[in-house]
């Protein structure tokens, strides 16, 4: 197993460079694979909840009898595994491999981040349970306890340290733009979570303003959280795969920096319309519209990169899922802003087209990213290939298309049901027969992605007992015709 | 809770305040002047500029 | 000092930033709001839960109604919330000061329940659609609660407040449905949703 620069005398430079990257991905190998695992498990446990959630919204007799399934609580249970099991912990796999990867340091503390792993899956397990058993504290993004905000704190300092640390010392001199999104990301998920807990959970505030603490906090996991680990990882990502740097480097630093400056802003766009005082919304809709410029840098700094290599998403499995991501990302964001503004809002809000938007943020966008990430990250961690591209092709078109399908589908049926229910005369059972059709194509598309979901569990399997061809450096690049790279001990 | 407010106005003048300087700080050192190189720090003689570093595992596209 | 204090302080500065602007602020405002008085009935309002109201509360909070029930009514011209008969004006902070947390909700895949009492007096109404919302409300897709109900076939020592199952939804004739304590709580908490009352924020 060992690669070890005894095998190889007298390495040349880029020899050393080869082997100094297998040390540092093999430094990630037990954390990340800890965390990539953890989130692939709380994928399908996700899915299946939102499955069943989806299943009873248009056949509300199925599984009805079992309390701890009941829609009121699957639903929660569905986000909780995917929100903090799925997205984050992959997320902080992530993370962590691209902060070895970009200072050029070993990934420090071997014992205790992968200690952190399982303290997050008790966590997120403690927390899904507690929804199911009807503990949630009902607060839509943070139905899991307020306990839970201490093994979280734990789990992030432990990562804040290990990042420090690993910039304290890191070699180049560069700060690449990736670093500032990701710690961005580890400064702002703690803070978030822990005042969204003191906010809501203690009489720092009152009545309606806890509605605002609540969508200040939910806003932000998407944008201050989600969001700058996704864009840290296509930033890499796209320029390493398609081997061409990053196209204005000035428009990534713009991006970052209005990125932090005005989506902390947009929650309170949720609740327009609401009991709370008109400034304060009006505050949220103009972060919210304020957002095209990161956007915008942002895409079109992705763009120019991409010009002329476009043919690479044929043969690169990381390049298709972080491009559609990039790009779901440009559109969910334009939404988002669009979506933000009263006369538009009047009609989106509380209907489906919400729920349309935020799985094209969640999902399209980064749930994509994280994918085009395991694909790059695992072989590299576990020296070895994948083992099928038949189930990577799998993989990608039932989540592309079921994605697809699903944002089409609810947002078309909530931009009607928003008219219907802004007409007093149509009786409102009406809008719910109306809009019965395309919840079951909520269902369809639910059931591609998650066949989606189930082959890449399957790869992920594979790749863990390492199934594939062998790989003796970090790169997936072995053409058969060409002799095998040294490095390996065999 | 006057003396809760306070404190909280004052943090985040503080912070506002320290944010601003290092900024200026920052510009000032030349952080901000050799973008090109941060750019292109990712790469590597190994992996250059121009190496692709991801394709499907088997040789039918 | 390096660039990492720059990152670090700048990323804590937005956050601070914003949590000032959207709930410090505003709580600020809002927090010397109390009860108006309603000198006809010698009361406050809103009232404040108690009783099975207030443990019906969490029973709502426990199923997760806000996941399809929202309690706000949005303002004259935005949207059709009071045509709809959701409410006589819009809901206003005051609504929710004993509310913690706010139910306010963001979906209406069913109604808006802010005046749910005024609009649905009655407890054998929502005994039954609780049980099988398609009772009462034909083409609903709201979940059965039928877990928070007794099934009876006797009219022997029936409480109260049991509820005849119309024939073509009993598997069993006759049939009667007994509230368990949870949805006598709950529907107590229902019947308590009225807000159908002057303020002067709202007029």
């Amino acid at each position: 197993m060992a690669d070890t620069p005894e095998t190889v005398p007298l390495p040349a430079p880029e020899e050393r460079e080869r082997l100094t990257r297998i040390q540092i991905d093999r430094s990630c190998r037990q954390t990340v694979v800890w965390y990539y695992a953890s989130a692939v498990f709380w994928l399908l446990v996700g899915s299946a909840l939102a499955l069943i959630a989806s299943l009873k919204m248009h056949t509300p007799g199925f599984l009805a009898d079992w309390e701890w399934l009941t829609f009121g609580r699957a639903r929660p249970a569905h986000l909780a595994a995917m929100i903090y099991g799925w997205g984050s912990m992959a997320g902080v796999g992530t993370l962590l491999w691209l902060q070895a990867r970009l200072t050029r340091n070993r990934l420090p503390f071997p014992t205790l981040l992968p200690a952190t792993a399982v303290i997050w899956n008790l966590t997120v397990a403690f927390g899904v349970v507690a929804i199911l058993a009807g503990y949630s504290t009902s607060i839509e993004w943070i139905e899991i306890p307020p306990s839970t905000a201490i093994l979280f704190g734990f789990c992030i300092a432990a990562i804040i340290a290990a990042s420090i640390r690993m910039f304290r010392s890191r070699e180049s001199k560069h700060t690449y733009v990736s670093q500032w999104y990701l710690f961005g990301a580890i400064f702002w998920f703690p803070l978030l979570y822990v005042s969204a807990q003191l906010f809501l959970h203690t009489p720092a505030a009152k009545g309606a303003v806890k509605a605002a603490a609540n969508w200040w906090f939910a806003h932000n996991v998407l944008g201050l959280w989600f969001t700058p680990i996704g864009l840290a990882t296509v930033y890499y990502l796209i320029p390493k795969v398609i081997g061409r740097p990053v196209h204005s480097y000035h428009l990534s630093l713009l991006g970052f920096w209005s990125l932090a400056i005005f989506y902390n802003w947009a929650g309170t766009h949720h609740l327009i319309g609401g009991p709370l005082p008109a400034w304060l919304i009006t505050v949220g809709i103009v972060g919210s519209v304020m957002m095209f410029v990161p956007v915008v840098t942002v895409a079109v700094n992705h763009h120019l990169t991409m010009v002329g290599h476009f043919h690479h998403l044929k043969y690169s499995p990381t390049l298709r899922f972080i491009v559609y991501g990039a790009m779901c990302y440009t559109a969910v964001s334009f939404q988002g802003s669009l979506q933000s503004l009263r006369s538009v809002n009047e009609i989106s809000h509380f209907t489906h087209y919400t729920i349309a938007h935020a799985h094209l943020g969640v999902y399209a966008f980064f749930t994509m990213v994280m994918f085009g990430a395991i694909y790059y990250v695992a072989p590299r961690l576990l020296n070895a290939e994948w083992h099928s591209a038949a189930w990577i092709r799998v993989h990608f078109w039932t989540t592309a298309v079921g994605m697809a399908i699903y944002w089409l589908g609810l947002t078309w049926a909530g931009w009607e049901q928003g008219k219907m229910m802004n007409d007093p005369r149509i009786p409102f059972l009406d809008i719910v027969r109306f809009t019965v059709p395309w919840l079951w194509s909520r269902s369809a598309a639910g059931v591609l992605m998650t066949i989606g979901h189930l082959s890449f569990a399957w790869l992920f399997w594979n790749m863990l007992r390492q199934r594939g061809a062998y790989l003796p450096g970090p790169t997936l690049l072995i053409r058969k015709d060409e002799p095998v790279a040294v490095g390996g001990g065999e | 809770m006057a003396a809760f407010y306070l404190a909280l106005w004052g943090l985040a003048g503080l912070l506002g305040a320290s944010a601003i300087a290092a900024l200026v700080w920052a510009i000032r050192r030349g952080e901000f002047d050799q973008l090109r190189e941060a750019s292109q720090s990712i790469f590597d003689d190994e992996e250059p500029v121009g190496k692709v570093t991801d394709r499907f595992p088997d040789k039918r596209f | 000092m390096n660039r990492a204090w720059l990152l670090v302080v700048g990323v804590i500065a937005t956050i601070v930033a914003s949590v000032t602007g959207l709930v410090l602020l505003p709580d600020r405002q809002l927090r010397s709001t109390g009860p108006v008085e309603d000198e006809d009935r010698g009361i406050t309002l809103p009232v404040a839960y108690f009783g099975d109201a207030e443990e019906g509360r969490k029973v709502y909070m426990d199923l997760g109604c806000i996941y399809c029930h929202t309690q706000q009514v949005r303002p004259e011209g935005f949207g059709a919330d009071i045509e709809r008969g959701w409410g006589m004006r819009r809901s206003v902070a005051r609504d929710y000061i004993h509310d913690e947390p706010p139910l306010m909700g963001t979906m209406r895949t069913g109604p808006d329940l802010m005046n749910i009492g005024a609009r649905q007096p009655s407890a054998q109404w929502h005994y039954l659609h609780l049980y099988e919302p398609r009772i009462t409300s034909p083409g609903s897709i709201m979940p059965p609660h039928r877990f928070l109900f007794e099934v009876r076939h006797s009219a022997d020592g029936l409480p109260e407040d049991a509820v005849r199952l119309p024939d073509e939804f009993a598997r069993r004739k006759p049939s009667w449905i007994v509230p368990r304590d949870r949805a006598r709580w709950l529907v107590a908490y229902l019947l308590s949703l009225d807000h159908n009352y002057e303020v002067p924020e709202a007029r």
